[in-house]
C-alpha cells in the first residue's frame, strides 16, 4: 500500500506551508509536494490605491523584512514616475537595507537554523529551538540578541519604525540623518563587527562538524539569480540581474525593468505560492535558487573586505557553484559579516547626514516602473502601473521566497529518496551534538 | 511554574512576533517564564500537538493575523477551545487589517488577478489540489471566536508587547486608551486648525515641527487611538491609523471624514476638489480597518 507523510505545518519559517512525501509499498519516493497554504493577494489590493501610499503598504507583505518591500516599491514608483532622488537618499536607503539585513540574517542563522545543527538533527522536537540555544549557550544566545538589536534600532532610525518603514517617499526620504544619530550608530556598529566574526566563527564551527551532511544531504543541481554590480555583490542600487547556470556559466545579466524576457512563474496545482523559474531554460528545467546561495554564486566577489575572505574560505570548501542546499547558512553568514561592513562604509559617508534628501517638486506621470533589491530571502521584485493621477492600475509581484519555492520542493524530493531509499541519515557522520538536551 | 503558551500565525506577515521579538533584551525575562506549546515560526510543534491537548489546558493563547482561509478558521476554533485566555495580537486580528482592502474586490477577482492574468505568469491555473479554501470576505476575528484582550498596531510596538505579557503573567489585563494619537504627538497644533490646502504625501518639505494635518496632509492622528507614540509623525510622515480607532469611536474611517469635513476652508476647497485630491476614500481612511467599518457592510451587500 502506498502512503503519505504529512508535515503540518512546516516549522521553524515565516508563513504557511506543508509538506506532503508520496511512498510506494516498497517505500520508494513517488512525489514530494511543497504546498504554501495561503496568499493574501497584495497585488489585488494595492489597485485603486495612492502609489505613495502602495509603498507604505506592501511593507506587510513581510515583517521580518518590510524593508525590502518598502524600497523595492519607491524605486518602482520612482522609475514609473521617472524621478531621481537626492544621491543622499539612495545611501539612507541602502544603509536601511544593510541594516535590515544585520538584524534578518542574525535571525535567520540564530533562530531559524542553527537549532538543527546546535541541538542536532535527531534531539526531540520540542527542544529544537532558540528557547533552548538561549538556555544552554547564553553567551551565543546573548550575543544573537545584541546583533539583532543593533540592526533593528538602525532600522528604527532610518525607517522611522523597526518594523513597516515609513520614510520612503517618491523623490527621497521624509527624514535626514542627524550627526549625532550617525555617532551613536557609529559606535554601535564596530560592536555589530565583533557580534558578526563571532557568528562567522560558530557558522564555521558548525559547517566543519557537519560536513559531511552539508555536502551530501539534499545536494542538486539548479539555477542561481541575484543582483551584482559590474559582478560584484550587492544588494541595493544600481545593479543588473545575474543568473547563472548549473554548472557555472553566467547566463544572463540583464537590467531590472526587462525582467519579464527572463523571469517567469509556474503555477503548482497544490501551492497558492508559485514557482519562479528562469524564463528562457523553461520549466522545470529553469528551476533556480534565490537568497545567500544564490547571490553567492552569482557573485565574481563580495564588496568589502572581511566578506571577500570569507567568501574565499567558502569556496575553498565547497566550491562555485555551490549546490549544497544546507550550505546557505554559512552563505547567510558570509553576507552579515558585508552588510556590517556596509553599514559602517555608510555611516562613514559624510552623504549620510546630509539634509539635502527629498525633492520638494514632484509629479505623478502614467507609466510603470520596475524596481528590485535583493531582501534577506533573495531577489524582490516590484513592478507597477500608474495612472496620471498617480493612482495604482496595476501590480505584478514577484516575492523573494517565491523564487525558492520549486527549489525548495526539489530539496524535500532528493532528501526523501536519500532518506527512504538509501537509509542516508544511518550512514552520514553526525557530530555531537553542542547542546545536550 | 511557567505558564503555558500557544501562539499562532493566520493570514499574517508575522510582524507582530518580529515585535516581540524585538523586546531584544527583555526577551531574557520573558522566554524563560514561557512554556511554549505551539509557535510554529520558532519551535517544531505541529498541528496535530495542538490538537491533541486538552481543551482548556493551556494558560495562554495568542493570535496574530487574520483568516483568509477556511483552514485559519479552524485553526483559530482551535487554539480558542485549548486556551484559557486569549490574546488578540495585531491590527488584523483586532480589526481585520490591511488585507481587509480585498474586500473591495471579490476572491474570484483576487485569484484571476494573481494566477491568471500576472505578467508574469505561464499556462495560467488556479491552485486547488489539497489547499484550503479561501474565504469571500476578511472579518475581524472576535466576529469567529472571543477574546479576552484586544492589543492592535500594525505592528503592537514592542513595549506594548512586553507591557502586556508581563503584566498578565502578574494576572492583570492592560488598560484601555483613553486618548488620540495627537495627544501623544510632540507636533505643535493650532488652537483652531483650518486646512486651506491638501497635500498629497510627496508634496513639498513638511515643516518638521509643526502637526502635518495643519499642514494640508492627511493625518489619522484625531481618529486614531494612542500607543505607539506617534512613530510615523515623528519621522515626517501622517499616521496611517494602524492602532485602529480612538476611544468611543465605533468607526474610524467616518470619524476621520468627519473630522476633515470640519477643518476644511470650504472658501478654498470645494467639496468636489477635496474628494478629488484625496483620491481612494477607502484606501485613505479604512487603510487597517475595512473589515470593521459600517462600509465594509455597504459594500458587501453591494455584491
Amino acid at each position: 500500500m502506498s502512503k503519505e507523510i504529512v508535515i503540518e505545518p512546516a516549522t521553524r519559517l515565516e508563513g504557511h506551508a506543508k509538506i506532503v512525501i508520496k511512498l510506494d509499498k516498497n517505500n520508494k519516493v513517488e512525489d514530494a509536494h511543497f504546498g504554501v497554504t495561503v496568499t493574501r493577494f497584495f497585488e489585488k489590493f494595492v489597485e485603486g490605491r495612492l502609489m505613495e501610499r502602495v509603498i507604505r503598504i506592501v511593507p506587510r507583505i513581510c515583517g521580518i523584512c518590510p524593508e525590502a518591500h518598502h524600497l523595492a516599491s519607491v524605486s518602482a514608483v520612482e522609475a514609473a514616475w521617472g524621478i531621481t532622488p537626492p544621491k543622499a537618499a539612495l545611501k539612507l536607503r541602502d544603509l536601511l537595507l544593510q541594516a535590515k539585513t544585520i538584524s534578518s540574517h542574525a535571525l535567520h542563522f540564530y533562530a531559524l537554523a542553527a537549532p538543527d545543527f546546535l541541538v542536532g538533527p535527531l534531539a526531540e522536537p520540542q527542544y529544537r529551538n532558540v528557547v533552548t540555544v538561549i538556555k544552554h549557550l547564553p553567551d551565543a544566545g546573548k550575543k544573537a540578541i545584541e546583533l539583532m538589536k543593533i540592526g533593528q534600532d538602525l532600522c528604527f532610525l532610518v525607517g522611522g519604525r523597526a518594523i513597516h518603514p515609513v520614510t520612503s517617499v517618491p523623490g527621497g526620504q521624509s527624514k535626514p540623518m542627524t550627526e549625532e544619530e550617525r555617532d551613536e550608530q557609529l559606535k554601535r556598529i564596530d560592536r555589530a563587527m565583533e557580534l558578526a566574526k563571532f557568528t562567522l566563527d560558530l557558522a564555521r564551527k558548525v559547517v566543519g562538524d557537519y560536513l559531511d551532511v552539508i555536502t551530501k544531504l539534499g545536494v542538486f543541481d539548479s539555477y542561481y539569480i541575484g543582483l551584482a554590480r559590474e559582478g560584484v555583490h550587492t544588494i541595493f542600487g544600481d545593479a543588473t540581474v545575474r543568473v547563472m547556470s548549473p554548472d557555472g556559466k553566467i547566463v544572463a545579466d540583464f537590467a531590472k525593468k526587462d525582467y519579464l524576457d527572463y523571469v517567469a512563474e509556474h503555477v503548482a496545482p497544490h501551492s497558492y505560492a508559485t514557482h519562479i523559474f528562469f524564463k528562457p531554460a523553461s520549466y522545470p528545467d529553469g528551476i533556480w535558487r534565490a537568497g545567500p546561495l544564490g547571490r553567492i554564486n552569482v557573485a565574481d566577489k563580495m564588496e568589502t573586505p572581511l566578506a571577500q575572505e570569507a567568501l574565499k574560505e567558502f569556496r575553498d570548501a565547497v566550491g562555485r557553484p555551490c549546490h549544497a542546499t544546507l550550505a546557505y547558512n554559512w552563505a547567510r553568514v558570509v553576507e552579515l559579516v558585508e552588510a556590517v561592513e556596509k553599514a559602517k562604509m555608510l555611516l562613514e559617508d559624510p552623504d549620510i547626514v546630509s539634509t539635502d534628501v527629498k525633492l520638494a517638486d514632484v509629479e505623478p506621470r502614467e507609466g510603470n516602473g520596475v524596481g528590485v533589491v535583493e531582501a534577506p530571502r533573495g531577489t524582490l521584485i516590484h513592478h507597477y502601473w500608474s495612472d496620471e493621477k498617480g493612482i495604482c492600475t496595476k501590480a505584478n509581484l514577484i516575492v523573494a521566497t517565491n523564487h525558492n519555492i520549486a527549489a525548495v520542493e526539489k530539496s524535500f524530493l532528493v532528501t526523501a529518496k536519500q532518506v527512504f531509499e538509501d537509509k542516508i541519515h544511518e550512514k552520514l557522520k553526525l557530530p555531537e551534538p553542542m547542546i545536550k538536551t | 511554574m511557567p505558564v503555558t503558551v500557544a501562539m499562532v500565525s493566520l493570514a499574517s506577515c508575522w510582524g507582530c512576533y518580529q515585535s516581540l521579538l524585538d523586546t531584544h533584551e527583555a526577551l531574557l525575562d520573558i522566554l524563560p517564564q514561557l512554556d511554549i506549546k505551539f509557535w510554529h515560526t520558532v519551535t517544531d510543534f505541529k498541528y496535530k500537538d495542538l490538537e491533541s491537548y486538552k481543551d482548556g489546558s493551556i494558560d495562554v493563547g495568542i493570535v496574530e493575523g487574520v483568516c483568509r482561509t477556511e483552514e485559519d478558521v479552524h485553526i483559530l476554533k482551535t487554539l480558542r477551545k485549548k486556551c484559557k485566555t486569549l490574546i488578540s495580537l495585531g491590527t488584523c486580528s483586532t480589526y481585520g487589517g490591511i488585507y481587509g482592502l480585498l474586500n473591495l474586490t471579490t476572491i474570484d477577482q483576487a485569484l484571476k488577478r494573481k494566477f491568471v492574468e500576472a505578467e508574469s505568469v505561464q499556462e495560467p491555473n488556479i491552485p486547488e489540489e489539497d489547499v484550503p479554501k479561501m474565504l469571500d470576505f476578511i472579518v475581524p476575528n472576535r466576529k469567529i471566536v472571543d477574546f479576552e484582550v484586544f492589543l492592535p498596531g500594525c505592528p503592537v510596538v514592542s513595549k506594548d508587547i512586553a507591557d502586556a505579557i508581563l503584566g498578565l503573567l502578574k494576572g492583570e489585563l492592560p488598560k484601555p486608551p483613553v486618548r488620540t494619537l495627537c495627544d501623544e504627538c510632540p507636533r505643535e497644533k493650532s488652537e483652531v486648525i483650518t486646512i486651506k490646502q491638501l497635500k498629497r504625501d510627496y508634496e513639498g518639505i513638511p515643516d518638521p515641527k509643526k502637526c502635518l494635518l495643519e499642514q494640508g496632509y492627511i493625518c489619522m492622528g484625531p481618529a486614531t487611538r494612542e500607543g505607539c507614540g506617534a512613530l510615523c509623525p515623528k519621522a515626517g510622515m501622517p499616521c496611517r491609523g494602524c492602532y485602529g480607532p480612538g476611544p468611543n469611536v465605533i468607526d474610524q474611517g467616518a470619524k476621520m471624514i468627519s473630522a476633515l469635513g470640519s477643518i476644511v476652508d470650504y472658501e478654498s476647497i470645494s467639496p468636489e476638489e477635496l474628494v478629488e485630491k484625496v483620491g481612494d476614500v477607502a484606501g485613505t481612511f479604512y487603510n487597517f480597518f475595512l473589515p470593521s467599518g459600517i462600509i465594509s457592510k455597504t459594500v458587501r451587500k453591494a455584491k
